[in-house]
Order: C-alpha cells, then structure tokens, then sequence
C-alpha cells in the first residue's frame, strides 16, 4: 500500500498535477508519525501508512504556508475525506483546488481511537485516487454510533455538571483544539476579539465554560468526528463527547450528517418549516 | 422578615422587535401586570441571537433566561427564528450535556397580539426558576477568588 | 545533609508537612495523565512516570490569575490587591529539570522590578525533587547542562538508592529546615555508597554549537521547512517550565472589574499583532523563530541562561509531532558542517 501511495504520489508531482503532497511521514518515536510536505518526487520515500497515521491532514487547507505551497494532494483516511465535503459547502476550497488521495483504513491509534470503533467510511466516500483495497462500508445503526455518548446522558444534571466542570477546570487556553480543527478556520477567532469580549480570555471555570461550550457550538452541524480537538488536548479534557453529542441532536432532529453527502444542505445554514419545536412554549 | 430572605429570580428576556417585545409592550398598555423579575432585551430578531449571548446572561448573574419572537412563518425577515429554532434544537441539548438545567432556558412564541400569553409565559418562567432556586454553580464560577487558579488548576 | 527516607514513610512525611502548615502538591495520577496536584496522603502520590503533564510553573506563575480588582463609585475609584496568593507549600516529586527552571526564571522576575507574584511564592514553596530514575526519548536534559539528579533550583533533593528507599540530600537551607523540622521521618545515611538509581540520558547535541548558528541564521530556509507542519496553538509554551510571557485584561461590568495576568504564547498569530492590523510576526516560520532564538540567543545574551532545562514536554505534546531536540540537532549539526 505505501508502495502505491508513493508510486502515485511521485507520478502526481512528476506530471505536476499537483504542487504538493500532503502526507504522514516518520514521527519522533516508532508510535508516531508527522504530516509532510512532500513538494519533489524524489522525496515521495517519505511517505508511509500506518495505523499510527491518526492525523486529519486537511487541517493544512486553511493553513496560509502550507497554502502557499501550491496546490496539494492530500492523503485522507474515510473520516478526513468528510471535511473536504464540508469544506467545498462552505466555500472554503473548490473541488479542484484538492487532490484527494483516499487511503483505506480498519482504523488508527494504539489503542484504537475512539472514533474508529463505529467507522462507516472505511473506503473514503470521496477521492480523486483510492490506495488499498477497497473496503464495503459498513451500515452502523444510530445508536451505536453514539452509544458514547450513553453513560454520560445518564448522569443526573449535578452529575453532569461536576463532570465537565472538572474538565473544563484542567483547560490551559491554549486552543490547540481549535487550533487543529481543519473546520475552525475563522481568521479571528470570537475569543480573540475583545471589543466587546464575548469570551473571557482567562482559563478561570467561568472563562473555561464558555470557550469550550462556544468551540463545540460552533462546529454543530459541521463537526466530522475526526476527534482531532480530543487527541492534541494536552490537559486530556474529552472534547469529541460535546461535539459527538452535537453531531448526535442534529441527526436526530435533521437526519444531517456532516460530510456525508455532497449534495445535502449545510445542517444550520438551512431550515424545515416543520423542525422540532416541542420544547417552545 | 421571611420575605426578605424569599429568593427572586434574576429572568434575562431576550425578545425579538417585532412580535414578543410588541407584545409584552400591549401587556402593558393592557395593565396586565406580571412578576418584575424580567429584564428584557429587545433585538431585531430571534435570528439574530448569538447562542453566547445567553451564556453571557448567565455570567452576569442570571438565574434564567426566556428566548421569545415571532411564530413560524411570522418572521419579519422571513426566516430568522426558523433559523434561531434549528440552532436552539442544538444548543439547548448542548447545555442539558453540559450540566445546566434545560429549565433554565426556555424558548417562546409570542405574537404582537399576545400579551396575555406574554404575561402568563413570563409568569410560568419566573416560578420556575424560583422553584429551581438560585443558579449557583454557575454563580461559584462566576467569581475569581484571590488563588482561584491554583484551585481550579488541574483537579 | 544527607538522610534517608524509606517509602512506607511518605505518609508520615506528608501529614507531618500537613501539621506544620504546608500544602503538599505531588504528582497524582488522573486519568491517562500524571499532574502536579495538591494531594492529602501519599496514597495519592504517583511517581511511577517519566514527567508530569503540566509543569512547576503552575504554582509559581499560575495559568490565570487576579492582580488586583477595582469597584467604581461615582467618582471614586478603589482598588483591592490579592492576598494570600503565596500558599506556604511543598513541591515534593518533581524532576530536576523542573526545579531547574526556577532559578532561571528568577532572573527575568527579579529584572526591571521585581515580581512580587512571583518572588513570594519562590518563598513560599520549598522544592523537594526527586531525580529521574527513568526518562524517554523526548528527554534532553543532558543537551542542556543539566542532568537527571541536577540540584539546580532544588531544596532537597531525593535519589532512589532501593525499590523502597531513597536518599536525601538538603541543597539549601530552606531545604535544611524543613528536613530538621520533620527528622523521625528519616533515617541516616547507609554506610558506604548508595547505589543512586539515575536514568542516563543520552546527549543529543553540543548545546555551544548553537547559539553561533543563531546568530548567523536569522533567515535560514530551515525555519520554514521545519515549521510548516506547526498549527500555531500554544500547547508547547504553557507546557514548557521555562516560557513565562503573559498578558493582562480586565475582566470587567460597568461599576467593577478584575484585572487578571494570563499565559500567553509567542505561537499564537495574536501574540504580536498590532492594532494598526501589522503583524511583525504574521507567520508560522517567523514564530517558531522567534520561540528558538528567545530560548537559545535572546536570552542568553540578557541574562546568560539557557531558557530551556530539556524536559521535553513541549515535544510529547505538540499535536503537530515538532521536536525541539531534533531542531537543536540539526542546528548543532549544520554548525559542524560549516566548520
């Protein structure tokens, strides 16, 4: 499979198709790896494919100096492809901008992320190339999907709210987790802008409450679950349950899932004359 | 002098210009009174209210909050609450994830016309809360104590 | 001084340090991370790990924290300052590199003015590390000067001589004191010498061959190769025991406020912008730059330190996978090559 990728990827930069592969390369310890920027053929022995290839590439899309490399092929596992979906709806990028290099995948991490245990893009829905072996995506039923999220809607509301404020507590704003987002791609984030300060920039519980309640907010109807905000958080705060949760609502009111279909309608960018409204009095 | 210590809820109302701020205003103009604990604030459209401004609400001391505009397909814009009742769909489970009682925020239809309905959905939002009591977790965090960090720091 | 101190008594150690008035923060285990926490019994204490999550700046330079508040009457404005921010505390289990970060960062606190947020906490918080009897690939302490039982910073200091021993040795006289003020808990020396459990730390590059390079490169294309794959977030600088930059908002309603100093990081685009819009450091290469040079030439011409002690947390960390060490090779290595 590696052989494939880098056979592909040298033919691409050969051809000049494209400028530029985004890639995993060798990381720091055999566990790890790191995206490359991979902009000369003879380079493409860099590439390689594992399952500690966990990263979302896309993320170097809104990346001004990755950007300015020229036009990228970017190696996707099934989960990454939906964020160029939700990048080309919300103009972000065009089709043809991006090369897309699906890889198929039976999961990543060791252990395995949490966000492989009810993959249903093993073979990406989305790609301008596959590499490996087609896999037949798997149908997973709704609750299973989110069977995450189980134990932590059973908790009472005080249960709740001493989990998370236990969480947030350990936050030290250092927005890695938006920082990684490939879909937080607002040039000025709302809690970098002070006049008037929505968000207080202090990593005190009140500040900690409405950056982490904001950032999951904002991604409703958009997040991927590629559980990226979760795997850089260097406090260890559980991000992806508040998004997952998010992604949870807006299937169960809209039957929307982020990334999943080119031609669907944004999930908040539209509306249904007859949406829930049982909880308005 | 039990009175003094009874609790008042603190309501933060955020109402749209056109129907529930017209209609609280012909609760009014009617004398239909209803409780004080309201604080409204008046915005052109329910479309228009960024889910922050809730949680703002609450650091500034609320101890609950009413969401209210037009009924659907009366938008004076046309589609802003149908697009303020999608991101309510999302947001409200979000806080109930969150740990803050769904009670705490409520939402409403209220028409120009209605200022009797105004007065009894403010009625019934005030009681609740009330019977809720204080909203004091989020009032614990809402203070910076001399060593707050090193409290709250990674326990 | 030298004592030692057998494991079963870490109990007593840590209620007899409890009687006298000290809190007691150790690494505790919480989830998948081990924090330097406030901890009540040496149950909690967890000292089977590399490093802490987060670092011993925490408690000298907290991650937020109120400087002083303001109410406005009218015409009258009044301020009250903090107090009681200095916690009389011990430190105990921390790692020399941590403990090692103290004494440089004195230097930048005690500069211009002299932080007292800073200065009364160093006061107050007695340093009880316990040297490194393993260590990763992401340790370099040894690059940097120092070494897995360096005493720099440290009041006392604890090497593990056996599976339940170790051996104390007081550095300074805070360190004596406290020792003095607990001495059942410790027994004396062993006779003849202890067999001190030190991980070895493999030296990865001649720190002198650094600071020249710097000097020279200021617009190496290496900064923007290396840098490309940084997302710009702040994990590596709050991590890190030695970044100390920080900014001051005030938090305020329309009659009071607080004014509160936070961390903030020279990765962020935000960092440096400017309200006319110009951004001197607008981007990545530029600041990842500015991180290297600030730990390896600025300071080292201010105040003739290293700002780094090689704990390497900003490497684990980094979502990206950037790896200071690797960069300081390469540095260290281009720098023989010119030669």
């Amino acid at each position: 499979m590696i052989e494939a990728l880098r056979k592909k990827a040298e033919e691409l930069l050969r051809s000049n198709t494209v400028d530029v592969i985004y890639g995993y390369g060798e990381g720091s310890t055999p566990e790890r790896t790191r995206p490359v920027f991979i902009t000369k053929p003879e380079d493409v022995n860099k590439l390689i494919w594992n399952k500690y290839c966990v990263y979302n590439l896309t993320t170097y899309l809104k990346r001004q100096e990755s950007r300015k490399l020229g036009k990228p092929a970017i190696v996707v596992k099934g989960c990454d492809a939906k964020t160029i979906v939700v990048l080309i709806k919300e103009s972000q990028i065009k089709r043809e901008d991006v090369y897309i290099l699906g890889v198929t995948c039976n999961g990543v991490g060791e252990p395995l992320a949490t966000k492989c245990k009810a993959c249903d893009v093993n073979t990406p829905r989305i790609y301008d190339d596959l590499i490996g072996e087609k896999i037949e995506n798997k149908e997973i039923p709704f609750d299973e999907r989110y069977a995450e999220l189980d134990e932590y809607e059973k908790l009472s509301e005080k249960e709740k709210w001493d989990f998370w404020q236990k969480q947030f507590a350990k936050c030290i704003k250092c927005y890695a987790c938006s920082s990684i987002c490939p879909l937080c791609f607002c040039d000025r984030c709302i809690v970098d802008k002070n006049q008037p300060q929505w968000i207080d920039p202090s990593a005190h519980p009140r500040g900690n409450l409405s950056w982490n309640v904001t950032r999951a907010y904002h991604l409703a109807g958009r997040c991927i679950n590629c559980e990226e905000c979760q795997r850089v958080c260097p406090a260890d705060i559980p991000l992806n349950l508040l998004n997952k949760k998010l992604a949870k609502e807006t299937e169960k009111n809209f039957n929307y899932r982020s990334g999943y279909n080119i031609d669907d309608e944004l999930a908040m960018a539209t509306y249904k004359e007859d949406d829930n409204q049982d909880f308005i009095k | 002098m039990a009175e003094e210590t009874k609790f008042e809820p603190k309501i933060v109302a955020f109402l749209c210009n056109w129907c529930t701020y017209a209609g609280a205003d012909l609760a009014g103009t009617g004398r239909n009174q209803y409780q004080a604990n309201v604080r409204v604030i008046k915005l052109p459209c329910t479309g228009g209210i960024d889910p922050l401004f809730l949680i703002k609400a609450f650091e500034r001391g609320a101890d609950g909050i009413l969401v209210s505009g037009c009924h659907p397909g009366d938008c004076h814009y046309n589609s802003g609450n149908y697009h303020a009742r999608r991101r309510w769909n999302v947001f409200r489970p979000l806080l109930e994830f969150c740990g803050i009682n769904p009670e705490r925020i409520q939402f409403s239809w209220i028409s120009a016309a209605e200022g009797g309905k105004w007065v009894e959905t403010i009625n019934g939002v005030v009681d609740t809360v009330r019977a809720l009591g204080p909203f004091e977790g989020y009032q614990k965090i809402n203070t910076i104590g001399p060593d707050a960090s090193s409290e709250s720091s990674q326990t | 001084m030298e004592k030692t101190l057998k494991k079963e008594n870490f109990n007593s150690l840590i209620t007899g340090l409890k009687d006298q008035g000290y809190r007691t923060i150790a690494p505790k285990k919480d989830n998948n991370l081990v924090t330097l926490d406030e901890v009540q019994s040496a149950d909690e204490i967890h000292l089977d790990h590399v490093q802490t999550n987060n670092s011993i700046k925490e408690y000298f330079l907290p991650k937020t924290e109120k400087i002083l508040s303001y109410t406005l009457e009218k015409n009258k404005v009044s301020i009250e300052e903090p107090e009681g921010f200095a916690v009389k505390s011990v430190v105990f289990g921390s790692r020399p590199c941590d403990a090692a970060s103290l004494p440089i960062m004195d230097k930048v606190f005690n500069w211009d003015c002299s932080d007292k947020f800073w200065v009364e906490r160093r006061e107050a918080i007695t340093i009880v590390t316990i040297a490194c009897d393993k260590c990763d690939n992401y340790c370099f302490c040894t690059s940097v000067g120092l070494a897995p039982d360096s005493k720099e910073g440290s009041d006392v200091l604890l090497t593990k001589i056996s599976d339940d021993e170790y051996l104390v040795e007081t550095v300074t006289e805070k360190g004596e004191g406290l020792i003095k003020g607990l001495e059942t808990v410790f027994s004396d020396p062993v006779a003849g010498t202890p067999d001190r459990q030190v991980a070895s730390v493999e030296k990865k590059f001649e720190i002198d061959k650094i600071k020249p390079w710097l000097d020279e490169n200021f617009a190496h294309k290496i900064w923007a190769e290396f840098s490309m794959k940084c997302i710009s977030c702040g994990a590596c600088t709050f991590v890190c025991p030695t970044c100390h930059c920080f900014d001051i908002v005030d938090e305020c309603t329309m009659s009071k406020g607080d004014r509160v100093k936070n961390w903030d990081g020279c990765q962020f685009k935000m960092f440096t912008l400017h309200t006319s819009g110009h951004n001197p450091r607008s981007t990545q290469d530029q600041r990842w730059r500015q991180r290297i040079m600030h730990k390896f030439k600025y300071y080292v011409e201010k105040f003739d330190n290293i700002l780094c002690v090689g704990c390497g947390r900003c490497s684990r960390v980094c979502p990206a996978d950037m790896n200071i060490s690797e960069m300081l090779e390469i540095i260290a290595t281009e720098e023989n090559q010119k030669e």
